[in-house]
């Protein structure tokens, strides 16, 4: 086994050593070494492959296809929203970077910069963008010009760049990352506000109902949030086997600061001139990775049904003297019986692998289900079923394959779903005291405590929970407050408490 | 072998003449033209601060005279096609250029035209077996350099990050122009026997060439494209896939964007190095020239050899993979805008259309309004539900002529005007953007819905037809088949392609290009029969090429 090897701790950014066709399975188990365990099977499941440049993965066809699932979604969603896709450039002058302070402050430290073109050195440098806000501004300051030219909704598809030094995890923290984001202009607050909603919502509805994850919807500290920014909403997920929250999405109300800084001004219906509301809004490639840290297991990935480039795998279970040839006619007419019926099925009909070889590499892959077809099956006109989920078996008659491959789907699909906000739901711990609050942090908990929401309180938790494993911060402030009796006091400083906030540690 | 490999698209999507007239028009341009020099001077915005503050100034300025005027006044298409072009994609919000010189922000209504190039493709690209992938947009230098020893042949154009993160990199990294150095060594650790073949795979990206000169679409820094990568047994299995995807490409052309391109082989001076053979489609644009609108490369086994890309066959012999890469780029977008239209703008196909029908409600007494605006969203309501794109310009602020002149602008095929005197009589006027004036304007088409639905249906395809035919025309009229050298340097002076017999050497075609300014475009599938004697030197030819003048 590959365990004899000495790996690099965290499963960094190091190339793994190859495993040989005959070694399936994973050679780190998710309890024990969950970061070596998580960089084997983004990599045996065929999402990832590492690649020369520290912090850069290739995503291969596996992952791409989860990728374009929830991208069909949320393009056709965000349309329904009146927001266009464009398309803006990769490379940003020093000039508009700079000019939101608060911002760069944010951003520079993590910043790409070309400077030469063959061998000659540029006379400026040019910023690769780590996100579009200022490549974006100075056009909507050029393109908005009256209340009629408002809303002016942008979203887009595309790469950006993060130079961070930082241990980077596929999909969780990489230098180069895919996403979308959106950018809009409003002539009002209010508008504005009610945007921030709508895509959060729609960025839950991604964890949820797509991947199969609980997050919860709230709004960021002012420490956290977006750098130049009003307020950041968020939908955060966690990760019982590490005790770390993760920010799944964002949704930001940016306020007038930026139009302020590239004067975004339009005249309103009162012919005055006024400065527009602006919001941004992005998810990337990380949802890739929350989803299979919280629903993978020890034989490898487990896809939920709806973001699945393949549902249903057909797999022949040949026996000597068996009428070998209606087996594979039966897998292929499956195939096309659920494909017909717009369930994504495929038949393995390879023949120079086993059975038994072929269930643990789908396993490794995570197809939510598996269809066996041996010459019982054949004789009784049914096929046999696996779940990925849970082992479940269940013979199906042909009959009525496609109604039942339907429901178990769904079955498969809600099951992920349970069973992940059941653990998270059993990592959450509501504490008062500092002490508990120390001891909570210790046990991998997701807390849940009563906070003075002051900044210099939060900077203070974070130096004193400081460590090896990093320090703990504010994760969000559900929207859903429990209720906070009169004379609560903040876990941190003891002053009056003003809300609940998520805390712990974080990606 | 390893010197040849000049990476693909590199010198076939994008040829370097950018005629200097064209410079000196849109310099021109920018002097008569205060409203758009906002546009135009981000050109030479090199990015420093001072320049930024210039660019913003300078567009604050315009602005005024911008909203003074009603009428966007575009250069007659017959007058200077280049002028045109820029005026047509700065008025028709299809790009403007961005803040780094030779960039591009494509707006929403030149996006969309991308989308549905994307659209088409993306299934076409499954259908035929490809899964999509991502790979990173850096490139350590050592594999550049790895993959051809004539690096420095396309260095000039490769943008390098040497700083990350506030700190020197120990490597310095490419932005990929292309991505066959990533793909082969990634084949390399994918494929290991017969069944990991065929390997085919596409990705949608962004890449980034430094050049000189540019234009919107048509050639900039950084563009979005598909390469598609694929890995075969055998030669013949890599040829048929190579010409299999230039045929995706040629069936999208015509049916699609009715550009009716020519499909064929290029000769051995334009095949890129590193390449067997490569098939494209060469366009007519409106002023002549042709536009290499979509590459196929038949790789042969060369990068495989350079990189070692190997399989175990099905005897348990080693040998190289086969490889092909093809490649369409957003510089599509710009051979639609150049193939279509005329002094009034764009003229869209139905199919490429953001928008198809563009609904004009008309009245003058307030009492009118409402009604003529109840009429028009249910008729844009009823088409919407027909799965057309549909826009209801509704707005008061502009007169209906106006909005004409707007729209055609934009090539919107088809438009629909209701005033009072249709809403009593259930029925719209219904103008082809394809035939101006009274012409292609209908009256009396009934409001039902089934009835309106099927017309308008009927009057796309139509459209779509009609501009096919209309562009095939065109090309056939300026195509003249010659059997000299002379008789080649006479049509090329005259604008045309020139198409004749061909085995002459690559010195001659050489000669040609610097005595003519044209190039081989291609070596057409379509030859006609017959026995051929070579233009340039009177020996036996087996096949006709076409010369022309490129962009």
């Amino acid at each position: 086994m590959a365990g004899g090897e000495k790996k690099k701790s965290g499963g960094g950014g190091k190339k793994k050593e190859v495993k040989k066709e005959t070694g399936l399975g994973l050679s780190f188990t998710k309890d024990e070494n969950f970061g070596e365990w998580y960089s084997e099977v983004v990599v045996n499941g065929e999402m990832i492959e590492y690649y020369d440049i520290s912090g850069c993965y290739i995503l291969r066809p596996w992952a791409m296809s989860i990728w374009e699932n929830m991208q069909t979604f949320f393009d056709a969603e965000i349309k329904k929203m009146k927001v266009k896709n464009c398309y803006f450039p990769l490379f940003v002058s020093p000039g508009v970077l700079q000019k939101e302070k608060d911002h760069i402050e944010g951003f520079a430290p993590e910043v790409a910069w070309v400077t030469k073109s063959g061998e000659s050195d540029l006379e400026v440098p040019i910023a690769i963008r780590p996100t579009s806000e200022t490549v974006m501004y100075p056009y909507y300051s050029k393109w908005i010009r009256g209340h009629r030219d408002l809303p002016l909704k942008l979203n887009q598809w595309c790469n950006v760049v993060r130079w961070e030094f930082s241990n980077p995890t596929p999909f969780i923290r990489s230098r180069e990352f895919l996403w979308q984001e959106g950018h809009t202009a409003f002539a009002t607050k209010e508008e504005a506000d009610t945007e921030v909603l709508q895509i959060l919502e729609l960025y839950r509805h991604i964890y949820e109902e797509f991947l199969a994850i609980p997050v919860t919807k709230g709004r960021k500290s002012e420490l956290e949030k977006f750098a130049g920014g009003l307020y950041t909403t968020s939908v955060e997920a966690f990760i019982p086997n590490t005790g770390r929250g993760i920010q799944g999405a964002t949704s930001h109300c940016l306020g007038q600061n930026f139009a302020k800084m590239f004067e975004i001004n339009f005249e309103n219906e009162k012919g005055e001139k006024s400065m527009v509301w602006q919001n941004s809004w992005a998810y990337s490639t990380r949802t890739i990775g929350v989803m299979v840290m919280v629903h993978g297991d020890n034989k490898g990935l487990v896809l939920p049904p709806k973001v699945s480039a393949l549902q249903v795998i057909v797999i022949p279970v040949p026996y000597k003297d068996a009428d070998t040839q209606g087996i594979f006619d039966a897998c292929a007419a499956t195939v096309v019986t659920l494909s017909d019926a717009g369930i994504r099925a495929e038949a393995d009909l390879r023949e120079n692998y086993s059975p038994g070889w072929k269930y643990s590499n789908w396993e490794m892959k995570g197809v939510p289900l598996r269809i066996e077809i041996g010459p019982r099956d054949l004789a009784n006109n049914q096929v046999r079923a696996v779940r990925r989920d849970n082992g479940e078996k269940t013979d199906i008659s042909r009959v009525f394959l496609v109604e039942q491959v339907k429901g178990m789907l769904d079955k498969i699909q809600q099951n992920l779903f349970d069973v992940a906000k059941q653990k998270r739901d059993a990592c959450i711990e509501v504490v008062k005291p500092w002490d508990e609050f120390v001891k909570a942090l210790g046990q991998k908990k997701l807390i849940l405590a009563p906070w003075c929401d002051e900044e210099e309180v939060e900077k203070d938790v974070k130096a004193r929970t400081r460590g090896e494993m990093g320090a703990a911060k504010s994760l969000c402030t559900p929207f859903e407050q429990p209720e906070l009796p009169d004379g609560t006091k903040c876990f941190a400083s003891g002053k009056p408490a003003k809300k609940w906030t998520y805390w712990g540690r974080s990606y | 072998m390893v010197s040849s490999l000049r990476i693909p698209a590199l010198t076939s999507l994008i040829s370097p003449s950018f005629t200097r007239r064209s410079t000196v028009s849109l310099r021109r341009r920018l002097h008569l033209r205060p409203p758009l020099a906002a546009g135009f001077s981000a050109q030479s915005a090199a990015s420093s601060p001072t320049e930024t503050e210039d660019r913003v100034d300078s567009k604050k300025s315009g602005r005024v005279q911008d909203r003074g005027s009603t009428d966007r006044v575009i250069t007659p298409r017959s007058q200077d096609f280049n002028a045109w072009y820029l005026d047509v994609i700065a008025n028709a919000e299809l790009a403007d250029y961005g803040p780094v010189r030779g960039t591009m922000v494509i707006r929403p209504y030149g996006y969309a035209m991308w989308e549905a190039i994307q659209d088409y493709l993306n299934v076409k690209f499954k259908e035929t077996g490809h899964s999509n992938m991502y790979f990173p947009q850096f490139i350590p230098y050592s594999f550049i350099e790895k993959e051809a020893s004539h690096v420095e042949g396309f260095s000039p154009e490769l943008a390098l990050v040497t700083i990350g993160g506030g700190k020197e990199l120990e490597e310095k990294l490419v932005v990929r122009p292309t991505s066959e150095t990533i793909v082969n060594h990634m084949f390399t650790q994918w494929i290991h026997s017969y069944r990991d073949l065929p390997l085919m795979i596409n990705q949608w990206a962004n890449v980034t060439r430094w050049e000189m000169r540019t234009k919107p679409f048509v050639r900039t820094l950084e563009f979005l494209w598909q390469e598609g990568h694929t890995a075969h047994a055998t030669l013949e299995e890599a040829e048929k896939e190579a010409l299999q995807m230039i045929d995706v490409y040629t069936k999208f052309a015509y049916e699609q964007a009715a550009i009716p391109v020519i499909a064929g082989r290029k000769s051995k001076v334009e095949t890129f190095a590193g390449a067997d053979k490569t098939y494209t489609i060469e366009a007519m644009m409106g002023d002549r020239k042709a536009l290499q609108a979509g590459t196929s490369h038949n790789l042969g086994q060369n990068f495989s050899r350079a990189f070692g890309t190997q399989f175990t066959d099905e005897n348990g012999l080693r040998q190289h993979v086969w490889q092909t890469s093809w490649a369409i780029s957003t510089r599509f977008v710009g051979g639609i805008i150049m193939t279509h239209g005329d002094d009034a703008g764009l003229m869209l196909p139905p199919r490429i259309a953001p928008i198809q029908v563009v609904i004009v409600p008309i009245w003058k007494k307030v009492d009118e309004k409402t009604g003529v605006l109840d009429a028009a969203s249910s008729v844009a309501e009823t088409l919407k539900n027909a799965g057309l794109k549909v826009k209801l310009d509704d707005t008061d602020q502009r007169t209906p002529g106006w909005k004409f002149n707007f729209w055609e602008m934009k090539g919107v095929p088809l438009r629909i005007e209701i005033g009072p005197r249709d809403v009593s009589s259930g029925s719209v006027v219904i103008s082809r953007r394809d035939i101006p004036g009274k012409q292609g304007k209908v009256f009396g088409i009934s409001m039902e819905p089934s009835i309106l639905e099927a017309y308008v249906k009927d009057r796309l395809d139509e459209i779509q037809s009609s501009l096919l035919q209309r562009a095939i025309s065109f090309r056939d009229s300026n195509i003249v088949d010659v059997s000299s050298y002379e008789e080649l340097k006479e049509a090329i002076s005259l604008g045309k392609w020139a198409r004749g017999p061909w085995s002459a050497s690559d010195a001659d075609e050489l000669r040609i290009k610097e005595e003519t300014g044209a190039t081989i475009r291609c070596f057409p599938f379509e030859q006609p029969q017959g026995t051929k004697a070579c233009l340039m030197t009177g020996k036996p030819a087996d096949e006709v090429a076409i010369f022309a003048k490129s962009y």
